[in-house]
């Protein structure tokens, strides 16, 4: 699709909207939303540009290869803070009482793991949204090919 | 820093943890793929061994999720129900899986083997969760990963009646979750918690104020949980999902995956609930109907099956049927004989699921009709194939027996001979249609001259005979198992 508007548009607006998901995924501990909605508004935002400009583009900002590994990244994040937390000595994904430090409640560093884990969880929703947009797209480029 | 004692929270976080890095060693170290998956499955199983012994010596303990004693943090309960189960599920999945080392590359395309391996470790660890989870909630998600992960095993083969089974599985399987969902947000409105021991101390006090709340989360959870676990008139989706997927999916999804869902059932009847709402509305008599008529028709619609694997599809019907019928009866030999099927039929039917993989791998053949002979060119898959199917009929030394004996004994103890009668015509009915292929398999000649049979890799035959020989050993010798069923029954029943 070449337009020239929606180019302009989403050039535009690319840039806040992924500083507004990023704000999201980083006050997860303290504010509405959290890893998850904030990883969906920055995979929406890679599923734009894509669109917007096109396929190629896109993937040279972010490939499919970088995306499916980067999904893996952010759950073995997730599930190494929960094993970090046995090795301090505590249960699986203990957080104030496996010696995290809490900090003082509504500061950005504050919660200890949490905000690692929401981290996490955004790297992973983000790119699983855009892995699947691929997906989808490679599936119908393929069928194309038939 | 004790190690074993944080074994409850391993067993699901290790198989899920190896479950993210596959798709990175499937990209970069191709072959490392199936000493991953073993090794995690391995690891799983001997944390369910140490946990069997463990509840066996000390009694049941729990495990707190991130130190959050319930009722705010999400418990892990392990009882002789969820070790057992554990167990089972553990030691039969990675048998299944170790074959399936072999026998995916030719079922599947090479891109896909890699993510095969991440949904199999995906349905370990929600099986595991499922079964020693205390807080239904978490119970509720692990359905999910489960459901999603067992539509992806069948579905990835990508073949035109694979999509449409798994479609139709992934349409039946999200209803129930929907029921159970549902029944969740019912219980939790008149209880104000998720944890299952918080939960059975306040029911007795809802019940009096809110029954029909309650009535309704009971046909919602019996619902949802039934369609998973394909209770007679909800198993449409069955036949066709476990038929059409590689025979490994065929073999975890028939001997593991509806079993998981009864054990869920079994724990919400009988530990969840109050003995009196099951005065209210009839609903073991109901399921001990429902049962019935699984074990009575699943066994006629597989008389008439030519494909073997749907044969064996339709006799898991009448074979979930036995472990509900032992589920209603509400005696403890009765019981005991339903939760030792769990385990029985999960090992002789992975067997036989393998077994026609095996077949399939070695010669094509699917049908009936061209397995003639097949005991002469593919003898060890074939007498796997002969003990799984006496197994199944329920011939003495075979464990399929026992847990049949333990399920007619029950049948007697609370006075109901007519159940005693079912399981027996049903025995008769398995033996019409899995003896005829015995005997065909070893004395009768085939049609045409087949060529000769692929030869089968080790990594096939040695868990066939691994299996077979369980079967045997725990019809020889069932107090291997039996203690540890014994305890959990008694634990259910209250006694």
């Amino acid at each position: 699709m070449e337009d020239i508007i929606v180019r302009y548009v989403s050039r535009f607006i690319l840039p806040f909207v992924q500083l507004y998901g990023l704000y999201i995924v980083l006050h997860g501990h303290l504010s509405p939303g959290g890893g998850f909605s904030g990883g969906a508004i920055i995979g929406a935002s890679m599923i734009l540009y894509a669109l917007s400009f096109n396929l190629a583009e896109g993937s040279k900002k972010l490939s499919h290869d970088v995306s499916s590994i980067l999904e893996s990244t952010g759950a073995l994040i997730f599930a190494g803070m929960g094993l970090i937390s046995i090795l301090l000595g505590a249960n699986f994904l203990a957080n104030g009482a496996a010696g995290f430090p809490l900090g003082t409640p509504g500061n950005l560093f504050s919660g200890g793991s949490i905000a690692i884990i929401t981290f996490g969880v955004g790297i992973k929703v983000a790119s699983t949204m855009a892995t699947l947009f691929y997906s989808l797209i490679e599936e119908e480029h393929s069928h194309e090919h038939h | 820093m004790n190690f074993s004692q944080h074994l409850p929270a391993l067993i699901v976080v290790v198989p899920l943890l190896f479950a993210f890095v596959m798709p990175l060693l499937a990209r970069w170290r191709k072959q490392w793929c199936v000493p991953v998956t073993l090794g995690a499955i391995i690891f799983s199983f001997a944390a369910a061994l140490q946990m069997a012994f463990q509840v066996m010596s000390t009694g049941p303990f729990s495990y707190y999720m991130g130190d959050w004693p319930p009722p705010w943090g999400i418990e892990l309960g392990i009882d002789y129900l969820a070790a057992f189960a554990a167990l089972t599920i553990n030691g039969v999945g990675l048998l299944i899986i170790w074959f399936g080392s072999k026998d995916l590359l030719h079922e599947l395309k090479p891109e896909v083997l890699g993510w095969y391996y991440t949904l199999y470790l995906l349905l370990m660890a929600s099986m595991v969760g499922i079964v020693i989870t205390n807080d239904i909630f978490n119970m509720f998600v692990f359905l999910e990963i489960c459901a999603i992960a067992s539509c992806g095993i069948i579905s990835i083969k990508e073949s035109r009646d694979c999509i449409e089974a798994a479609f139709k599985y992934l349409v039946l399987s999200v209803l129930g979750s929907g029921a159970f969902l549902l029944a969740v947000a019912l219980l939790y409105m008149v209880t104000g918690h998720l944890n299952f021991t918080f939960m059975a101390e306040a029911l007795p006090e809802a019940m009096v104020l809110y029954p029909n709340n309650l009535l309704v989360a009971m046909g919602l959870l019996v619902v949802g949980l039934g369609v998973k676990a394909a209770l007679f008139p909800l198993h449409v989706w069955l036949p066709d999902a476990h038929s059409s997927a590689p025979s490994p999916s065929s073999a975890v999804l028939s001997a593991l995956v509806i079993k998981v869902y009864a054990v869920a059932m079994i724990r919400l009847l009988y530990l969840v609930f109050p003995r009196e709402l099951l005065g209210i509305a009839p609903v073991m008599e109901m399921i001990l109907w429902m049962s019935t008529l699984a074990i009575i028709i699943g066994s006629m619609f597989a008389i008439v099956q030519d494909d073997i694997k749907k044969m064996l599809a339709y006799s898991s019907i009448a074979q979930i049927g036995y472990v509900f019928l032992g589920v209603g009866l509400m005696s403890e030999s009765a019981l005991v004989g339903g939760i030792l099927h769990i385990f029985n039929h999960a090992t002789m039917k992975s067997m036989l699921f393998l077994a026609a993989g095996a077949f399939i791998y070695g010669t094509g053949a699917r049908k009936l009709s061209e397995l003639k002979g097949i005991g002469h060119t593919m003898p060890i898959p074939t007498i796997a194939f002969c003990i799984g199917a006496f197994s199944m009929v329920g011939i003495p030394i075979t464990s399929g027996f026992i847990s049949k004996w333990y399920l007619a004994l029950g049948a007697l103890d609370v006075g109901r001979p007519f159940f005693t009668a079912v399981i027996l015509i049903s025995s008769l009915l398995n033996g019409i249609y899995y003896l005829p292929i015995v005997v065909n398999a070893f004395f009768s000649k085939p049609e045409e001259a087949v060529p000769a049979p692929k030869q089968l890799p080790r990594e096939m035959l040695v868990p066939l005979a691994l299996l077979s020989f369980g079967v045997i050993l725990f019809g020889v010798y069932p107090s291997l198992i039996l203690g540890i069923v014994y305890r959990a029954a008694q634990l259910l029943l209250g006694l």
